[in-house]
């Protein structure tokens, strides 16, 4: 290996693919083909999709939509004119539910997403910087804490922002009020991972290459901690739906005209006996969205997991590559 | 295999449900005559294997050895041969997972199959161990007294307390512990590294074992420390008459110790024999690349190291044939067919102990006068261009004006109050010229680490001027001159695994320095693959990730990650100290082959002298953050002035068994005094051995002046770092042609 001087053939060739660029996989190509292995992400993918398709096209398959009021079918269990029946109000409980399921998943992806980036951010920085910067980001993070975010939601969505409520939809308040008070736990969490890997060799290294600050929190800190923000996205988004679901219900999250999945459970609640059909299709799909996120979760991990077996069961197909000897790492529980 | 042992795991006593096949294997594997009347350790046929989740590892595969009482046996091999799980599993301490067959007798008694409680009987009385790590193998929340009481309690409960106490008061004064009678209930966070390594001499040897297990005692500690400790240990076995097994993989450690060598590949002993047989007429590939690939402390002549390509077998895959093959120079096609076994060498001595065996089918062909460079090809030695020219005309590629680093020690809860200074670097003048490489060694705490950081810092409000490539850090700091500092100055760190992103590929690690400097795309790949190709790795590999190569291969591309932006000077924080010896040579002569291809210049720290004196031209010495010795690696080495260099070579132990026992050894008292209690004059009179002998007049002189640095010649115009003097070796103390304290001067005159 030392020896410069002879040429290998292979190392030739292997240079000619190189210049072609057969050989240099984007490391995101690497990603996908791991997460395809894992066969329930997948499923959970799946469903998750087909559900945002379904919220986004639904609205094609039939000719009512969530204000038109049907004055013949008020209450009215699934028929062939409403596919799952329609409300008290006599409006179509299809058209309701692709209404709601597209307002929850936005809510639910918006919040997961952005709130998790915020954590990421804003825990890294506090980490590198350190000292008197984070001292008083601390601070900031704590008296967020502090505040009782449900009074916030209620005064927010109600009474209080009334001048708010009127450039806003309640929707997008409520998203607001949520990643305000959702944040705070990940990117403490993120703090202390940070500050652990900050004293690795790896960060150092990019310190005295001269690289920028902002730079080394972005290309070194954050993908270190990926597989943890990739399971707080998923869990940011089930929670936040699932907060959505909860403050709608008890009334204080989103607000009629505007649906989401809350409200429809929220108004059926208490007629589940008379009106079955109202509660439980909006509960499914609740169910749905939240079960497929997790399903998602595990093959996410394993996908951003540079030590995960999902390595291991590749090299395996490959009897060529079977045989690289010993990486203590790649020895996951999966691989059996 | 052929036997196969009866499942019984859940039964607390194995040996009742052996079944009669083995029964008869165990007996036959101790045939009469076989094992000596004498050994107090014999193992036959011990085998572990380890069921993990990618399969069955078949860790340890068939060792064979006799231990008589008052000898050592030393065994030797690289991480992953199987050396620790083998002492574990004489001791039971393997997991119950571990599937162990063979036999293992102590003083004719079965130790295998025994249960826990059984074992516990013979732990730490008859047969005792010695851990790697000494800063874990202490509960903190007892006194060392406390845990030397303990070890006696367990074994005699019938000694009084008073008794236990005088013992354990005894033992500390024997391993060498300073006012025993006190030290006893002191905390082991209250002793140092070497000091706690010491009590767990104590505690093995308490009970008089018959053998004492020794795993790596000394690899987590300094050299000096370390010549301490192997003295103790030395001195424990004459005073309990105990047989030693030494776990090393330090091959110059063992040999002054042990009587006999065994050197472990793959979970196998591939070559035994005598201390003299396997250093002078080593029979196996193997042994004798290892021994190739050690540096040599007391070698002035260059000769490039030898590397063993490749990595150690996978033992999850039964070999079929020998597992060296893959990485012998001299294998055949014979050498894959069947695994071959330890026979007897033709020709050898047999002056008692392990006959000499090797494990090898061309044994016969390598006799002492086979030259390993040859058989290993080792690289011929890369001259520079820049060794032609005389040190003085060749441009400065870093200089230290008076460096100083002074931590504030601060006391008390809310109102903080300084009680102190530690001085980790006190004022640090040098020079590194063009491709050359330049060493700092000392032991841990002398301030060499914080001089790098110093270096790698570049910063306006240090205390000092550092100059990098004629950029001062006093004249500007701003962006610009950093990144140009930048470009001249990279390091390389000592842990290869820590210093690369575990999320970035190899091409991704080695674009980065590209991209910063802002190098166009294309032309950052072919850089890319200039630099694999230029560390001697393959091009195609640079999609992996780091965890997918061996730990040589990572240093390999934090050193392709350090040549990226083309600089003038690297920097080498312990570059090869986290690997296998056979893996390290690779790294040490790639080095020195880069430094000559592309005039680079070094500035390493290292704690191991032997790699200092191989790679470097010039060295300095550092003790409590100052420079005691400094210059020409060959004259500093091989004429030392000052008493601490003295002491730190003296304490380098050497491969080569005779030398070593013939070696006179200064062995330093004590270890670094605490940065607080820095005394005025010189720092190392506490510790001294020529301080120890001069008449009082003269200590007093040692005590009040601080001795400047001062040329070897005539001249003593101490201050200037560097005058034209035809020696270039200068030393910081008044007495270095003092005589040594007799006390501190060890002469092993045994075998």
């Amino acid at each position: 290996m030392t020896n410069l001087n002879t040429v290998d053939p292979a190392a030739v060739a292997g240079e000619a693919k190189i210049e072609n660029s057969d050989v240099v996989i984007t490391k995101s190509s690497i990603i996908l083909r791991r997460f395809l292995r894992n066969k329930t992400a997948v499923v959970g993918l799946v469903i998750f999709l087909a559900l945002t398709l379904f919220s986004f096209m639904g609205g094609l398959f039939t000719s009512w939509d969530k204000e038109r009021i049907d004055p013949f079918n008020i209450g009215m269990p699934p028929s062939a004119e409403h596919l799952l029946g329609t409300s008290q109000a006599g409006i179509d409980l299809y058209a309701l539910t692709v209404e709601g399921t597209r307002i929850s998943i936005l809510i639910g992806l918006v919040v997961g997403l952005v709130s998790v980036l915020i954590a990421a951010v804003y825990g890294c920085t506090m980490a590198y910087f350190g000292g008197k910067v984070d001292k008083v980001m601390l601070f900031i993070l704590e008296a967020l804490i502090m505040m009782p975010a449900l009074l916030v939601v209620a005064v927010a969505t109600s009474g209080g922002g009334n001048g708010l409520q009127k450039s806003l939809p309640s929707w997008l308040l409520l998203i607001i009020v949520l990643l305000v008070f959702s944040w705070m736990g990940t990117a403490r969490l993120i703090r202390s991972l940070s500050m652990s890997l900050m004293t690795r060799d790896f960060v150092k290294a990019a310190q005295y290459m001269g690289i920028p600050p902002r730079r080394i929190v972005w290309r070194h800190l954050v993908p270190n901690i990926g597989s943890l923000l990739v399971l707080d996205i998923t869990r940011g988004i089930t929670g936040a739906i699932l907060a959505e679901v909860a403050f709608s219900f008890i009334g204080i999250g989103i607000k009629v005209p505007d649906v989401s999945l809350g409200v429809l459970i929220g108004q059926a609640t208490s007629q589940v006996s008379t009106f079955p059909w109202m509660f439980w299709v909006p509960l499914t799909v609740m169910f749905l969205l939240t079960g497929s996120l997790a399903m998602m979760n595990d093959g996410l991990r394993d996908a951003f997991d540079p030590s995960s077996s999902s390595v291991g069961r590749a090299k395996r197909s490959d009897p060529g590559k079977g045989k690289s000897g010993k990486t203590p790492t790649t020895a996951g529980k999966k691989t059996t | 295999m052929s036997h196969e042992m009866t499942a019984g795991t859940e039964s607390a006593d194995l040996s009742a449900e052996l079944s009669a096949i083995e029964r008869l294997h165990v007996a036959g594997l101790h045939a009469a005559g076989d094992a000596p009347a004498d050994a107090v350790l014999s193992v036959r046929d011990l085998n572990v294997r380890f069921n993990t989740e990618n399969g069955v590892v078949h860790a340890v595969r068939g060792i064979d050895f006799d231990l008589r009482a008052g000898k050592t046996l030393g065994i030797v091999g690289e991480s992953g041969s199987g050396k620790s799980v083998t002492s574990m599993a004489i001791m039971g301490l393997l997991p119950p997972t571990a599937e162990i067959t063979g036999s293992v007798r102590l003083q004719g008694k079965e130790l295998l199959g025994l249960s826990d409680k059984a074992m516990c009987q013979y732990r730490g009385n008859d047969i005792a161990m010695v851990f790697q790590d000494p800063l874990s193998s202490l509960t903190p929340v007892y006194t060392v007294g406390n845990q030397i009481i303990e070890a006696l309690t367990v074994h005699n409960p019938t000694m009084s307390k008073q008794a236990k106490e005088a013992r354990a008061v005894e033992l500390l004064g024997m391993v060498g512990i300073p006012s025993p009678k006190d030290r006893i209930k002191a905390f082991p966070h209250e002793f140092s590294g070497g000091m706690r390594q010491r009590v767990m001499i104590a505690i093995a040897i308490a009970n008089n074992p018959r053998v004492l297990i020794a795993d790596e005692p000394t690899t987590a500690l300094d050299v000096t420390i370390q010549a301490q400790v192997l003295e103790v240990l030395h001195a424990a076995q004459e005073e309990t008459g105990a047989a030693v097994v030494m776990i090393t993989h330090d091959l110059g450690v063992v040999a002054g110790m042990a009587d006999d060598i065994m050197v472990m590949y793959a979970g196998k002993p591939v070559e035994t024999g005598s201390v003299d047989d396997i250093y002078y007429n080593p029979r196996m590939p193997y042994t004798m690349g290892l021994l190739g690939a050690v540096p040599r402390v007391d070698a002035a002549e260059k000769s490039s190291l030898v590397p063993i390509e490749g990595i150690p077998p996978n033992l999850i895959h039964p070999p079929t044939g020998c597992s060296f093959a893959p990485r012998c120079p001299l294998a055949s096609d014979a050498c894959l067919h069947g695994e071959p076994e330890l026979r007897p060498v033709t020709g050898a001595s047999l002056n008692g102990g392990l006959p000499h065996r090797a494990a090898c089918l061309k044994t016969g062909s390598l006799g002492p006068d086979v030259d390993v460079r040859e058989v290993f090809r080792a690289p011929a030695v890369p001259v520079s261009h820049f060794d032609a020219i005389p040190r003085a005309e060749r441009r400065t590629v870093l200089e230290l004006r008076d460096v100083r680093k002074h931590f504030p020690l601060m006391k008390g809860a809310l109102i903080k109050r300084r009680i102190g200074t530690v001085k980790a670097v006190d004022g640090l003048s040098f020079d590194i010229r063009e491709g050359e490489c330049f060493s700092i060694v000392g032991e841990s705490g002398c301030g060499k680490t914080t001089t790098l950081l110093e270096i790698m810092e570049f910063h306006k409000d240090q205390d000092g001027e550092v100059v990098i490539g004629g950029l001062s850090n006093k004249e500007a700091s701003d962006a610009k001159t950093k990144s140009a500092m930048r470009k001249e100055l990279q390091m390389v760190f000592q842990d290869p695994t820590g210093a690369l992103d575990p999320r970035f590929t190899v091409f991704e690690v080695l674009s980065e320095p590209l991209e910063n400097a802002g190098m166009a795309k294309p032309q950052i790949r072919k850089r890319i693959m200039e630099l694999m190709e230029l560390v001697g790795l393959q091009p195609d590999h640079v999609n992996r990730f780091p965890n997918q190569f061996s730990g040589g291969q990572r240093q390999r591309i934090g050193i392709a990650r350090a040549l990226a932006v083309n600089p003038k000077l690297v920097v080498l924080d312990e570059p090869v100290s986290a690997l296998d010896v056979s893996v390290q040579a690779g790294v040490i002569n790639l080095l020195d082959q880069l430094r000559a291809e592309l005039g680079l210049s070094y500035l390493m720290v290292a704690h191991d002298l032997s790699v200092v004196r191989h790679v470097s031209n010039r060295v300095a010495v550092m003790y409590l953050g100052k420079i005691v010795e400094i210059g020409d690696v060959d004259s500093v080495f091989d004429n030392p002035r000052h008493p601490y260099t003295r002491a730190l070579l003296s304490a380098i132990p050497v491969p080569d068994p005779v030398l070593e026992r013939t070696r006179e050894r200064i062995i330093l008292q004590g270890d670094l005094p605490s940065p607080l209690e820095a005394p005025t004059g010189c720092n190392f009179a506490t510790r001294c051995p020529v301080f120890v002998a001069l008449p009082p007049a003269k200590q007093e002189k040692c005590l009040s002046l601080e001795p400047g640095l001062a040329t070897v010649a005539e001249t003593t115009g101490a201050g200037h770092p560097f005058p034209a003097a035809p020696i270039d070796q200068q030393f910081a103390c008044f007495y270095p042609d003092g005589e040594l304290d007799a006390d501190m001067l060890v002469v092993h005159e045994t075998n």
